[in-house]
């Protein structure tokens, strides 16, 4: 990966980002010095529990960062050229036409009194300048691509199921043609059998049009079912980043492999799960150094008060002091 | 259910407290309420302290409709009584009379409402028919049909709760007339919250209908009475001026709507004795403004449009 | 022959929401139809025994839950708790013993706790309401007994907190915390963990099997995953539009799936693991139909990729493939 990053830019490249909420005055960090890489037509996920900071990354690099948030730190380079993700004005024409995202909450996102045809063709005008007429045809065309059919386009939302409006959903983000696709929790809400289509629709519409797709997630068995890599957050840092074979296989970092063991999977054979204890650490008290060491069967003393960087390890990057070559004199306490 | 108070719960109550406290705080409109407000409550209940004793005609000691001067800072009326005195007591009567209006129609709106919000149903028809009917019931026209009957229950001369019998006419009908607007909102309110799940839970708990409107409902809907109610007292005031000044007010217990009436009959409009009708209209016009104030403060308090939530 | 060591019994139990017609269909005395929610379902739970309840939104899940915990009225049909009859009991005091021995935790805990009170409310409500506990010492008691039983140490500190105050994980601890206080004998959990981060899950899943090996609690777990289902359940029940489909032991139902619904809802669940790498999601097409409108015949018919000319017809009864395991699919005869 870092071969082939010296000699083109990659299509996306994150650096060292940083943002911060306001919370009544006291800046808060939601995600701190997070920094990877995305070639075109590769499919990332990006796991993570409410908190850990995966939605507001997702927004960052697409520019919808909300009034609140501040980028304090950091770059997003898109193709080379530099994003300007923090002002709202000039990010506008990178918007949709770039990047562009489906949301999770389908029923929320669209307006109920317009028929979804209209919903879809607006942006097709305001954004790329079709007349009205061209951009109904965009609309039909859109509709079909997403496995609807185009006479569908004159429903209301509410007459269409949820998978239905999440398709409709997938069609809008695809309007102004982006390069790149974020789907924040698209099948969150869905049943299994309606998931496993939107998967699967996602996967087809990636090898057609040749879309990169960051999925945003809480669930790692999505990822291991239609991403080739996938970076595990954790209270704001990336704390793992590898193919999905190699984390699946061998995870490194122990949040990882705990988050792992306890997916129920019937293949294992195993019954029991083993719980991770305590709770996922929330925005205004995190824990010094390492911010799992609270939680980690594997701390040491240096967990507490120093911060991990994410450094290569294998093909893959991780941040944990357990992989630091350098200290050998380390000593694993068992909780 | 024999014990349904909220032990233990001092800390956290205190602190949920000292929050609200701060947010309502910080809209000016709240603080400018507050303070109109605490002035006309310290007022209204020591006018004797205050002004001495109510003046009647008899007992007046000023010209008539002399002009604000030192001795009678906002000038005489009429036949010579202090105005001053006249409003300081029509504070109390005024404010007596909407407060416990309010009281009435609060009580009456949130059982109406509550009962037919969680029963629906039947129930919610018959109740919502009735609360159409005294939403229209215009209350002068109620007044009228009801002054000849306590008026034939206890007398020209007697009193109800220490109230004259027009003032208690005017108590009763403003009750009457504005529990169905508290009625409506209690009622759609409880039909979003009698969905939410912990009501479902409640159930399955084993609390009976009872416990479950007042341990559940009830609570959750203190802020849309609070809010609601107190812009009910800002109306209460106005139709309890409006009632007053069309003649269904009492000389003897006068209140401010009873003060402006008396100034209209004597031509204090045309005789340019604008202390007359001015004093009780900007003491109406400052506690139902405070009121309104306080009304949309504790509404906003309660429903922040703008709440940032990262 | 009845089996005494069942604590719930659903017999062909059904649950019909009328469909309120138009005035316009009154006057011209057109039949109102009706959602068919619940359309005849047999389930025995036995006492200590955690059962699944797996199905899709819309398959009538959720009402049957109710149903059992008599938050909603079946419409025909019988309730069977500890052999007596509880189909038609209604009213909170002719409830009250039943309440005792049935308890419910729900999906979103936030929902599920009144904002207004404090922890120690929550889990003293049931106590009081049913007339449990003779006196304060007593309630705080067994408050702190349930508090710690689901997992809430030192139970003391959560007294008076209010819901606001608590993590995700925390607020569902409460939940159980309250339904655990009366010590059931059948608890229905309705998807109690999905609305929780993964790493929570295990935790409360882990508090959930304690309670039926500590205090011999029968569990009706509902939920829409099929491996959540296989970890903690002695016995899988399928639903699909209101009606079982397949039952069996949770190995017999994840390994050696005897009806096409269920080996679809098995393959469109995502697998981890290593060797799951790309497996293309075999997932069905077209979604559930309406519960106004079920299909004729077998109800799964118009999406089976196996289906023939009799699923159109013929309704398949509960076929016996093993022991203790039915699949109500022409197939399996």
């Amino acid at each position: 990966m870092t071969s082939s990053s010296q000699e083109k830019p990659p299509l996306l490249d994150v650096k060292g980002l940083s943002v911060d909420y306001g919370l009544k005055g006291v800046p808060s960090r939601a995600i701190d010095s997070v920094s990877f890489a995305l070639r075109a037509g590769e499919a990332v996920g990006l796991v993570g529990e409410s908190g850990s900071g995966k939605t507001t990354t997702a927004m960052a690099i697409a520019g919808l960062l909300s009034p609140n948030a501040r980028v304090s730190k950091g770059e997003v380079r898109y193709r080379g050229e530099q994003l300007p993700i923090d002002d709202d004005a000039s990010m506008r024409p990178h918007r949709w036409s770039e990047t562009s995202v489906v949301f999770q909450g389908a029923m929320n996102a669209l307006n109920p009194v317009h028929r979804i045809i209209k919903q879809i063709a607006e942006p097709c005008m305001l954004k790329l300048g079709m007349s009205r007429g061209e951009a109904t045809a965009r609309a039909r065309e859109l509709l079909e691509l997403v496995g609807i059919p185009a006479d569908r386009g004159s429903a209301y939302p509410h007459e269409l199921s949820g998978g239905m409006r999440q398709r409709v959903m997938i069609a809008m983000a695809l309007a102004c043609r982006p390069s790149i696709i974020i789907g924040d929790e698209p099948t969150t809400a869905l049943d299994v059998i309606t998931q496993a289509q939107i998967l699967k629709l996602l996967g087809e519409l990636r090898s057609r049009l040749g879309l990169a797709l960051i999925l945003i997630t809480h669930d790692l068995s999505v990822v291991a079912e239609c991403c080739d890599r996938v970076m595990i957050m954790y209270a704001g840092r990336i704390v793992e980043d590898g193919t999905v074979a190699e984390i699946f296989a061998q995870p490194k970092h122990p949040y990882t492999r705990l988050l792992i063991e306890s997916i129920p999977n019937p293949a294992s054979g195993k019954k029991m799960i083993r719980p991770i204890p305590g709770d996922p650490p929330n925005l205004v008290n995190r824990p010094s150094g390492c911010a799992f060491h609270p939680r980690c069967p594997s701390v040491m003393a240096v967990c507490a008060t120093e911060v991990p960087s994410l450094d290569q390890f294998g093909r893959g990057r991780v941040a944990c002091h357990l992989y630091r070559s350098s200290q050998e004199d380390k000593v694993a306490v068992h909780a | 259910m024999s014990e349904s108070t909220v032990r233990y719960s001092q800390r956290g109550g205190a602190r949920a407290m000292k929050g609200f406290l701060r947010q309502f705080l910080s809209y000016g409109g709240a603080q400018v309420g507050l303070v109109c407000l605490v002035f006309f409550l310290v007022v209204a209940p020591i006018p004797n302290i205050l002004v001495g004793p109510l003046q009647t005609a008899i007992n007046a000691t000023g010209d008539f409709l002399a002009p604000p001067s030192g001795e009678h800072l906002l000038g005489t009326d009429e036949v010579g009584r202090d105005v001053l005195n006249l409003v300081v007591h029509g504070a109390r009567i005024s404010l007596t009379i909407a407060l416990l209006a309010t009281v009435i129609s609060l009580i009456v709106g949130t059982t109406v409402g509550i009962t037919a919000g969680y029963y629906g149903g039947r129930v919610d028809v018959w109740l919502m028919r009735l609360t159409d009917f005294f939403f229209v019931m215009p209350s002068f026209v109620l007044a009228l049909v009801i002054t000849p009957v306590v008026l034939e229950v206890m007398g020209r001369g007697g009193e109800i709760l220490g109230f004259r019998p027009s003032p208690f006419v005017i108590l009763v009908v403003i009750g009457l007339t504005s529990w169905a607007f508290v009625a409506r909102i209690v009622r759609s309110q409880t039909l979003s919250l009698k969905e939410r799940t912990f009501i479902d839970r409640a159930r399955v708990a084993g609390s009976s209908n009872f416990s479950i409107m007042v341990r559940h409902i009830l609570p959750n809907l203190v802020p849309q009475i609070a809010a609601n109610g107190a812009l009910v007292v800002a109306g209460a005031i106005y139709v309890e001026t409006s009632l007053s000044f069309l003649g269904l007010g009492d000389p003897l217990q006068p209140s401010w709507g009873t003060l402006l009436s008396l100034a209209q009959r004597a031509g204090a409009a045309s005789a340019g004795a604008w202390w007359y009708l001015g004093a009780p209209g900007v003491c109406v016009l400052t506690v139902s403004l405070s009121f309104v104030l306080i009304g949309n403060a504790l509404d906003d308090t309660f429903n922040p449009r703008r709440r940032v939530i990262p | 022959m009845p089996d005494t060591a069942d604590i719930l019994r659903l017999e062909s139990l059904q649950v019909h929401f009328p469909i309120q017609g138009g005035l316009f269909d009154h006057v011209l005395g057109r039949p109102a139809g009706a959602v068919r929610a619940v359309d005849g379902i047999d389930l025995n739970i036995g006492r200590g025994e955690i059962v699944a309840l797996v199905g899709e939104s819309g398959s009538g899940k959720t009402t049957v839950g109710r149903v059992i915990t008599k938050l909603a009225q079946p419409t025909g049909g019988r309730m069977l708790f500890e052999g007596r009859d509880m189909t038609s009991v209604q009213g909170s005091s002719a409830l009250r013993p039943y309440r005792h021995r049935v308890q419910m935790i729900f999906q979103d805990a936030y929902q599920a706790l009144n904002p207004r009170h404090t922890v120690f409310d929550v889990v003293a409500e049931p106590l009081r309401s049913l007339r449990l506990v003779g006196n304060a010492s007593q309630l705080t008691e067994r408050v702190s007994e349930a508090l710690a039983s689901a997992g809430l140490n030192p139970p003391g500190d959560f007294f008076a907190r209010f819901p606001h105050e608590l993590s995700g994980g925390q607020r569902q601890r409460v939940v159980i915390a309250g339904a655990l206080a009366v010590r059931p004998g059948l608890i229905v959990a309705d998807e109690p963990v999905s609305m929780l981060d993964v790493s929570i899950r295990a935790q409360i899943l882990q508090v959930l099997v304690a309670l039926r090996d500590k205090h011999n609690m029968a569990l009706l777990f509902i939920t829409h995953d099929l491996p959540l289902a296989w970890l903690i359940a002695d016995k899988i029940a399928v639903l699909y539009l209101g009606k079982l489909v397949e039952i069996g032991s949770a190995d017999d139902i994840t390994f050696n799936p005897r009806h096409p619904y269920t080996v679809a809802l098995r393959n469109a669940t995502p697998q981890v693991g290593a060797n799951a790498g790309r497996a293309e999601l075999r997932g069905l097409q077209g979604e559930v139909p309406s519960a106004a409108r079920v299909p004729k015949g077998c109800r799964f018919h118009p999406r089976c990729p196996l289906a023939f000319d009799r699923c159109k017809q013929e309704e398949p009864p509960a076929i016996e493939v093993g022991p203790q395991h039915m699949s109500a699919c022409w197939l399996a005869a």
